[in-house]
């Protein structure tokens, strides 16, 4: 064999692709992740500004009536001093059931679909 | 559809858009990470964080290279991360004769003359991971050497002196199936010049 022939042995050598594969799926199943992730991303999003615009509300309804009438937001914190377990209790129930709303339940059924 | 309008599509929120560009570059991305890593099992995982991260970043790709070499640059990188990550760097010397002992010798008694083309690329594996990476970007990506300097951060002599000196320590261990003869005559060819 000439040198020449074991160069060009060589060099076709190293165009040869090695035999490394993907499976045929890969792009599919990781366009679908991706997308999962997103929308993952955007309903915690959406959930977030949500809370957000709600305390905003109420904080701007507390200034009003404060603004109104003082005696009635001075009655509100009394009574909300009074039973601070459940009032605590109540908001984090009302927050978990719009988190769920928004987030959980729609991560919940995307895994039972993609499982079944 | 060209790069430019495939990288618009995508950020644009089409998928259809992102798995296309997914399956034009799956093959450069699999034969860095998978020259890299050298871990068929652990290949999926690498790739698929390739693209993760492809995705994520490509409002930042500024046209300023070509989309393979940016996406060539994420791969040489992920993987190189996960040798870190995990203790997996190629330690291996740059010694000449380390890396040559590290070779398999060939035995023509094994292998047909079809064969060699078998033998090298098992070769190329066992090289350290700088002559790997060189020799999969310029050959098989078919890069050039600024854009490997661009992918890797090597300067562009070492890329140069890297597969020249792959290719030399590779053919020293198949001097012997050339011929003598035309062996000399070479020599004398590039003598004269």
């Amino acid at each position: 064999m000439k040198n020449e022939e074991l160069d060009f042995i060589m060099e076709e050598s190293f165009r040869t692709a090695p035999d490394f594969q993907l499976p045929t799926d890969f792009a599919t199943r990781l366009t679908l992740s991706v997308f999962r992730r997103e929308q993952w991303k955007t309903d915690l999003r959406e959930y977030l500004y949500l809370t957000a615009v709600l305390i905003s509300l109420l904080a701007a309804a507390t200034v009003t009536y404060y603004l109104i009438d003082k005696d009635i937001v001075i009655r509100f914190f009394s009574f909300i001093t009074q039973n601070t377990l459940n009032v605590v209790f109540i908001v984090l129930m009302l927050n978990f059931i719009l988190f769920a709303d928004r987030v959980l339940l729609r991560l919940l059924f995307n895994r039972w679909k993609r499982a079944s | 559809m060209n790069d430019a309008e495939l990288v618009n599509q995508v950020l644009n929120g089409n998928m259809k858009s992102f798995t296309f560009l997914v399956n034009r570059y799956q093959k450069l991305v699999v034969h860095i990470t998978g020259r890299l890593i050298q871990r068929r099992e652990e290949l999926e995982d690498v790739s698929q964080e390739v693209f993760l991260k492809v995705y994520q970043n490509l409002g930042k790709y500024r046209n300023e290279c070509k989309l393979s070499t940016w996406i060539a640059t994420i791969a040489y990188n992920t993987s190189i991360n996960y040798l870190r990550k995990f203790k997996k760097r190629d330690e291996a010397s740059l010694d000449d004769k380390a890396i040559l002992d590290k070779l398999t010798d060939f035995r023509p008694d094994d292998y047909e003359t079809t064969d060699l083309h078998r033998y090298i690329r098992e070769q190329i594996e066992l090289l350290p991971v700088q002559y790997r990476t060189v020799i999969t970007l310029y050959h098989l990506g078919e890069f050039s050497y600024q854009e490997i300097e661009q992918i890797t951060g090597m300067p562009e002599g070492t890329v140069k002196n890297y597969l020249f000196r792959a290719k030399a320590l590779l053919k020293e261990k198949l001097q012997f199936v050339v011929n003598e003869s035309s062996l000399k005559l070479v020599k004398e060819i590039n003598n004269e010049k």
